[in-house]
């Protein structure tokens, strides 16, 4: 293998022709994908399409792949990339030239990824991130894991301290590795209404994108038959529904459990130095590295099943990652002691133990609102629609009411001491917000003209990565928590980057 | 040398005892205006309404739903206009403070050492009335960025300035 040397301009791996041509390809097919559908169908009915045979179509095809792989080799030939004293260069674009450079010091993050493809053609692809906005991130497809794992260290590694570069690879301790078991569990413990949501909208989805097809199977009248036929005895309704619920929630458990693995199969977190990297994943694999520095909050959560096996997620917060990047950020499965551990590692002196502060009981009342109106919600279309038999899921309503004010305003807590402010809420799970008082970008104070009069109010806390909000505390207090938090920020002089 | 200092909480700078400034008076003309148009608006689909829908009920019970219209006009307006006094606004020798909202009342402080960048726009009413937007943008979310409506020119620039040459200063 050639000794990388990033000093000159150098191109990826010529196997990146193939990825960036598997990429185009998948692009293409995917945007076209209904059309595809409609005109095969259409194909299959008519022999002919417009005066289109099988044959034209073939060639258009083949016409198209070409075209593909020529931009494909294209883009490979005109992607170059190559690093400075402090920054990383990048130049792209066939007819249009792009120049990127990022300086080394504003580099939030590095991964490293290989899906299925690049698994096969023993390939990695390795991504830079910066905190701004989405359109920022370069994303290098095809590089052999030695040349990637050199990059990325010396994108880490400042110009000044060469010493690093040697420490880094001594100190690297594989602290925790997931076991498929805990795997498992962490499946099973997950919320599965999400996972019904997701099979449920792209059910949906797919019934929408074939409609015309299902139609023409009949398979509407046929289950309506089969309905119509079973309206005789509601105890077969009634068993229909069960069976129906029953499959449904089997299902996502199902997906729960495989979503939960394949995406975190093999999850290691490997302690360096002054970095934490994580790597996981069956199909996808992702590695990437955290910088303590760069981390805006912590937010840890678990609930009860997960409690009583001992899970705990930890997911880290930075400052304006991408919605699918955000999933890569959280690890699973932690036992409690390797979740101090790892706590500590990112935030250095955190101590749990200062007392916490609770909300007032105000903030009972403004849930019991919440579920006020949810009830009408529920309530409304349910009479117009059922009648008075409505009347009777308002008995399971208000337990489930109750059950929730106080399990909510239970756990909802707010501790701050001299470094760290630390917010506790959830109903189902429970949520710990950890967040360094220097990384707060701006404070803001709320109150209703309602809580004016009985001096309640909110303090809203705002870092480069999400808000959060202490609810519902005496107006004295909400002000001399804004007044601390200013002061902390304003009078430290450190960045928040 | 490295010190800390116990902080006594009641000798911190306090938010309550900040004197905040008004914004311009002139603001208020365009709001009076947006809302004129916004309620236009409203009316004159009404009264195509009045024209186009057939239906016995709309017709019978038009003059009913005018008057709403119009009451529900009359509140919004009363309410922008008590709104629009719990505007204001406080530079301060490290944050710049923001206060809105009548029904939410909200206080939101940046401390210019978080301030990414300042942006002043001026719409076509605000050059004629010489007003000016001043908006603050910080790392965060989008909730945690700043918008002064309605600032005085003069004030305003002079604020963009005070505010760029502290932030270029604390880098």
């Amino acid at each position: 293998m050639k000794a990388s040397d990033f000093s000159k301009p150098i191109r990826q791996s010529s196997k990146g022709i193939i990825i960036i041509f598997a990429f185009n390809a998948y692009n293409f097919v995917r945007r076209f994908f209904v059309l595809f559908i409609a005109f095969g169908i259409s194909l299959t009915k008519k022999k002919t399409f417009a005066h289109v045979t099988p044959t034209v179509i073939f060639l258009v095809i083949i016409g198209i792949l070409i075209v593909l792989l020529v931009l494909a080799i294209l883009k490979y030939l005109n992607f170059k990339f190559y690093l400075s004293k402090d920054d990383f260069h990048l130049s792209t674009g066939i007819i249009n030239k792009d120049n990127t450079i990022i300086s080394k010091s504003k580099i939030q993050n590095v991964y490293i990824k290989q899906n299925f493809l690049q698994q096969i053609i023993n390939v990695v692809s390795l991504n830079i991130e910066t905190a701004g906005d989405n359109k920022s991130e370069i994303s290098i497809k095809a590089l052999d894991k030695p040349t990637a794992l050199k990059l990325k260290k010396e994108l880490f590694t400042k110009s000044n301290s060469t010493e690093t570069l040697t420490d880094v690879v001594e100190s690297r301790n594989v602290f925790f590795r997931v076991s498929l078991k805990r795997l498992f569990l962490e499946g099973i413990s997950q919320n599965h209404l999400r996972s019904f949501l997701i099979i449920t909208s792209f059910v949906f989805g797919l019934y929408y994108e074939f409609k015309d097809y299902f139609r023409d199977l009949k398979l509407k009248q046929g289950l309506e038959e089969l309905i119509h036929l079973d309206k005789e005895s509601l105890l077969n309704i009634i068993i229909i529904n069960t069976v129906f619920i029953l499959v449904a929630i089997l299902i996502s458990l199902l997906f729960s459990v495989l979503k939960t693995v394949v995406t975190n199969f093999n999850l290691e977190v490997v302690e360096n130095q002054k970095t934490i990297e994580i790597n996981k994943g069956l199909f996808n694999k992702v590695s990437l590295s955290l910088t303590p520095s760069r981390i805006q909050n912590i937010v840890i959560k678990t609930n009860r099943i997960k409690r009583y096996f001992d899970l705990h997620t930890l997911s880290v917060k930075q400052a304006m990652v991408t919605v699918k990047q955000r999933k890569n950020f959280v690890i699973i499965a932690l036992e409690k002691e390797q979740l101090k551990h790892l706590v500590d590692k990112l935030l250095v002196n955190y101590t749990s133990a200062i007392e916490r502060s609770n909300p007032k009981g105000y903030y009972k009342r403004i849930l019991a609102l919440n579920m006020f109106a949810l009830a009408l919600i529920i309530n409304v279309p349910g009479f117009i629609l059922f009648g008075n038999i409505m009347w009777y899921i308002n008995i399971a309503l208000v337990l489930f009411s109750v059950l929730y004010v106080t399990v909510t305003y239970r756990k909802a807590f707010y501790k701050i001491d001299d470094q760290f402010l630390t917010i506790g809420s959830g109903f189902i799970d429970t949520t710990t917000n950890i967040l360094e008082i220097h990384k707060i970008q701006a404070v803001k104070l709320k109150q209703t003209i309602f809580q004016k009069r009985i001096q309640i109010s909110s303090v809203i806390i705002s870092t480069a990565s999400k808000s959060v909000k202490i609810p519902y505390v005496s107006e004295t207090e909400a002000k001399s928590i804004y007044d601390y938090l200013l002061f902390k920020v304003e009078s430290q002089n450190r960045d928040w980057m | 040398m490295f010190i800390n200092q116990q902080i006594e909480i009641n000798n911190l700078p306090e938010i309550s005892s900040v004197e905040l400034k008004p914004i311009s008076k002139n603001y208020f003309k365009i709001i009076i205006l947006n809302k004129a148009v916004l309620y236009a608006i409203v009316i004159g689909l009404l009264i195509t309404g009045k024209f186009k829908i057939q239906e016995e009920a709309f017709q019978d019970n038009f003059i009913y739903i005018v008057g709403l219209v119009i009451i529900g006009c009359l509140l919004n307006f009363i309410l922008s206009l008590l709104a629009f006094k719990k505007r204001k606004y406080a530079i301060r020798d490290k944050d710049v403070i923001y206060s809105k909202g009548l029904l939410v009342n909200s206080i939101t402080t940046v401390p210019i050492s978080r301030i990414q960048h300042i942006e002043e726009s001026r719409s076509w009413l605000a050059r004629k009335l010489n007003l000016a937007t001043l908006k603050i943008f910080t790392a965060g979310e989008s909730g945690s960025d700043l918008k002064i409506d309605g600032l005085p020119l003069e004030e305003a620039r002079k604020i963009n300035d005070f505010l760029s040459t502290r932030v270029n200063e604390s880098i």
